[in-house]
C-alpha cells in the first residue's frame, strides 16, 4: 500500500505478469514481422517502415482492447483477477507502443518535407487548404495525447496526490481514447486496406468490448435490484438489506446508496460490518473482495482494511468511511450515512450456523 | 470456469488472487490454461492481419548502391535526366531528378538546364520508370561534361495521343516508384501531398482496360508543372480528362487541376 514510493513495487507477481506482456508483445510483433517481411503474393515485398508502423499500430490496438476487457472480466469472475492486478504496467506497455508508432508514422509520413512533422500532422487532416479530408491523423494525435496523460500519471504518487476519484476520472479517459482510435483506424488504415479482416477485427473488438460492458453492467445492475435500497422503519438514512444470514462467511453483499454510493457489508463468523464500498487505492469494489486475516481486502490490488474502524494496518495509514448497522426482527439495515473516517461504525451479530464464504477453513 | 455472476461474492469461489501473496491452486489452473491461449491469440492476431495486407506494389528503392549515369538534363516540366538507351523505347530513358527527403523544388539546377551532365544518387524503380533520388545540401552529385547536348535527348519529339478520360489515383513519384510500399491511399495522403507540395513531380496511377499498370506524368495543358491546387485529390479515387503527350518514351497526362475531381463525384 502507499506507505512510501518506489519506483515500480515489484514483487514475483508482477514480474510474471511484466513477463507475459513482453512475450505478448514480442509474439504479436514477431508474428506480424515474420509474415509481412516475406514478399505478398504478387511477389512485391513491403516497406519495413510502413510494415513497423502497421504492426505497431495494430498491437496498440489490440492491447488496448484486452485492456478494456479485463475489467468487465474480472467483475464477472475472479479468475480474471489476476490479470486486473498489473494491468498499469500493461498500459504503460501499450503506451510505448503507441509513442513508437506514433514517432514512426510522424516522421516516416511528414518529415522531410517543407512543413514541420508536427505542424504537418496537425494541418494535414483538416478541412479546406492545404489537405482537406477526414482528419483520421489529428484523431490519432487525440487519441495519443490522452494516452501520454494517463502513462505520464500513472504512477501511485499521482493517485495519492490528486485522490481515487480525480485520477480515476483522468483515467477513465481511455474510453475516449479507444473511440478515438476506432475512428482513427476506421478513416486511416481500414480506408487504404481493402481486406475484410482488419475490419472484422476492429469492429468485433468494438462490439466485444461493448458486449463485455454492458454484461458486466447488467450483472451489477441485477445485484442493485436485488438490493433495491428499500427504507425500513428507522427513517431515511437507513437502508433495508435484508436477510444477513445469506451473507456468505467471509465475504460481502454491495447496496446502493441514495446518492450513488455504494456500501459493502461483511459478514465475520456471526459478526457484521458495514464500510464504503470504494477502496482508497483506485476506487476498487471492495464488496467484491473478501476478509483474509481478519481485514478487508480489496480484489483488484490487496489493499486491506480492519472492518471495524475502516484503517489500514500499520504501517499503513489508509483510512475508509464505515457505516453503522442494525438488526429488527431478523432484518439488516445499513446506514446511508458513513462515518468519520476512523470512527468505528455499529456492528450486529447473528445467530445460526455460519455457511459458505471464503473463511475456508471454518466452512464446508 | 465458474462465472461470478457479479457483485456478491460467490462461496463457489472462495480462494481470491491477492498480488502481494501467492496465487491460489484455482487461479494458477485458470491461468496455466488461459494463458497459452491468449497468447497464441495475440500472436495470431498478428500473423493474420500482416497477411491480410493488401499487395504493396511494384518498385524499388535501391540504396546502398551510387547509380550513375550520363545525359541531358531538362528543368521542365520537373527535374528529369535524359539519356540514350538502345534497348528502351524511343532510344532513350527518363530519369526523373528527386532530391532526398521531400522538397524537390530546392534544389538549384537552373544552371544546368539543357546541358550534358554525368549525375549520380540512388536509383529508384517501377517497372520501366525511374527516379534518381540526389542530395540537398550540396551538388557533388552532378556535373557538365564538356560535349555538347544531344539534340535528340534535349528536344525529344512530342507525339500528341489525343484526348482521354481516366479513372484513378493521384500519387507523388518518389514514394509511389518505390520508396515507400505501400504508397496509395489515405495513410499515405499526407505524405503524398507534403511531396508533391515540396516539388516532387505527380503521377497519375491508372489501370489500362486489359489491366495494365499505367503510370502517366501529370502536367498541366500546358505541359508545364502542376500546382497545389490538385493537392485535395492527392491519394484520392479521381477522374481526369485530359490528352496524353508522348515526350520521349515517357507520356504526360495534360490537364489543369479543374480538369480532375473525386472519382465518386
Amino acid at each position: 500500500m502507499g506507505h512510501k514510493y518506489q519506483a515500480i513495487q515489484w514483487n514475483g507477481n508482477k514480474l510474471v505478469y511484466d513477463a507475459y506482456v513482453v512475450i505478448a508483445g514480442v509474439a504479436f510483433l514477431g508474428a506480424f514481422f515474420f509474415v509481412g517481411l516475406a514478399p505478398h503474393p504478387s511477389g512485391h515485398a513491403a516497406d519495413p517502415v510502413v510494415l513497423a508502423i502497421r504492426a505497431l499500430g495494430s498491437a496498440a490496438f489490440v492491447f488496448l482492447t484486452i485492456i478494456l476487457a479485463i475489467g468487465p472480466l474480472a467483475r464477472l469472475s475472479r479468475r480474471f483477477l489476476p490479470l486486473l492486478y498489473n494491468r498499469r504496467h500493461l498500459g504503460v506497455f501499450t503506451f510505448l507502443i503507441a509513442l513508437a508508432h506514433f514517432g514512426l508514422a510522424t516522421l516516416w509520413y511528414h518529415g522531410g518535407g517543407p512543413l514541420n512533422p508536427l505542424v504537418s500532422l496537425i494541418v494535414s487532416g483538416q478541412p479546406g487548404d492545404p489537405f482537406p479530408g477526414v482528419p483520421f491523423e489529428l484523431l490519432g494525435l487525440a487519441a495519443f495525447a490522452i494516452l501520454f496523460v494517463m502513462a505520464s500519471t500513472s504512477h501511485d504518487f499521482f493517485l495519492n496526490h490528486l485522490g481515487a476519484p480525480v485520477w480515476k476520472a483522468i483515467h477513465m479517459g481511455v474510453y475516449i481514447a479507444y473511440g478515438l482510435i476506432v475512428l482513427h483506424v476506421a478513416y486511416g488504415y481500414l480506408a487504404t486496406e481493402a481486406g475484410p479482416l482488419a475490419p472484422a477485427l476492429v469492429y468485433g473488438s468494438f462490439t466485444g468490448l461493448a458486449g463485455l460492458h454492458v454484461a458486466s453492467g447488467l450483472a451489477e445492475w441485477r445485484k442493485d435490484g436485488a438490493m433495491s435500497g428499500r427504507k425500513g422503519p428507522f427513517g431515511r438514512d437507513w437502508i433495508e438489506i435484508g436477510d444477513p444470514t445469506r451473507i456468505p462467511d467471509g465475504c460481502a453483499v454491495i447496496a446502493p446508496l441514495p446518492r450513488g454510493d455504494r456500501v459493502a457489508i461483511f459478514r465475520d463468523g456471526r459478526s457484521l460490518y458495514a464500510v464504503q464500498n470504494a477502496c482508497r487505492h483506485q476506487n476498487g469494489p471492495l464488496g467484491e473482495g473478501a476478509l483474509i486475516d481478519g481485514l478487508i481486502t480489496c480484489p483488484w490490488h490487496g489493499w486491506q482494511y480492519s472492518p471495524r474502524n475502516g484503517v489500514s494496518p500499520a504501517p499503513f495509514s489508509e483510512r475508509i468511511a464505515t457505516h453503522d448497522l442494525r438488526l429488527e426482527s431478523g432484518v439488516l439495515f445499513v446506514s446511508a450515512r458513513p462515518n468519520p473516517l476512523g470512527r468505528e461504525g455499529a456492528t450486529v451479530a447473528i445467530g445460526g450456523a455460519i455457511v459458505g464464504g471464503y473463511n475456508g477453513d471454518a466452512a464446508p | 470456469m465458474t462465472l461470478n455472476r457479479g457483485i456478491i461474492s460467490s462461496p463457489d469461489e472462495r480462494d481470491m488472487f491477492i498480488g502481494w501473496a501467492r496465487a491460489p491452486a484455482v487461479d494458477r489452473r485458470f491461468l496455466v490454461a488461459a494463458l497459452p491461449l491468449g497468447l497464441a491469440g495475440v500472436g495470431g492476431a498478428g500473423y493474420a492481419l500482416a497477411a491480410a495486407l493488401d499487395d504493396p506494389g511494384a518498385g524499388a528503392w535501391l540504396t546502398g548502391a551510387t547509380h550513375e549515369v550520363e545525359g541531358v538534363f531538362s528543368r521542365t516540366p520537373y527535374p528529369m535526366l535524359r539519356i540514350a538507351d538502345p534497348a528502351a523505347p524511343f532510344g532513350m530513358r527518363t530519369i526523373l531528378v528527386i532530391a532526398e527527403g521531400k522538397c524537390t523544388s530546392a534544389l538549384a539546377l537552373d544552371a544546368f538546364a539543357g546541358e550534358a551532365v554525368r549525375a549520380s544518387g540512388v536509383l529508384i524503380e517501377r517497372g520501366p520508370r525511374r527516379a534518381l533520388e540526389v542530395p540537398l545540401a550540396h551538388q557533388d552529385w552532378i556535373a557538365q561534361l564538356d560535349a555538347p547536348p544531344s539534340p535528340a535527348l534535349a528536344a525529344p519529339a512530342e507525339e500528341d495521343l489525343g484526348p482521354v478520360s481516366l479513372a484513378g489515383m493521384i500519387m507523388d513519384s518518389k514514394c509511389f516508384f518505390g520508396v515507400m510500399k505501400p504508397a496509395r491511399g489515405r495513410t499515405h495522403k499526407a505524405c503524398a501531398s507534403l511531396c508533391i507540395r515540396g516539388g516532387i513531380p505527380p503521377s497519375f496511377w491508372a489501370r489500362t482496360p486489359d489491366g495494365r499498370e499505367a503510370v502517366l506524368l501529370m502536367t498541366n495543358a500546358d505541359g508545364g508543372p502542376m500546382g497545389d491546387a490538385i493537392l485535395p485529390l492527392v491519394a484520392e479515387p479521381a477522374r481526369v480528362t485530359g490528352r496524353l503527350v508522348r515526350v520521349g518514351d515517357i507520356v504526360q497526362l495534360r490537364a489543369d487541376a479543374g480538369d480532375y475531381a473525386p472519382a465518386d463525384a
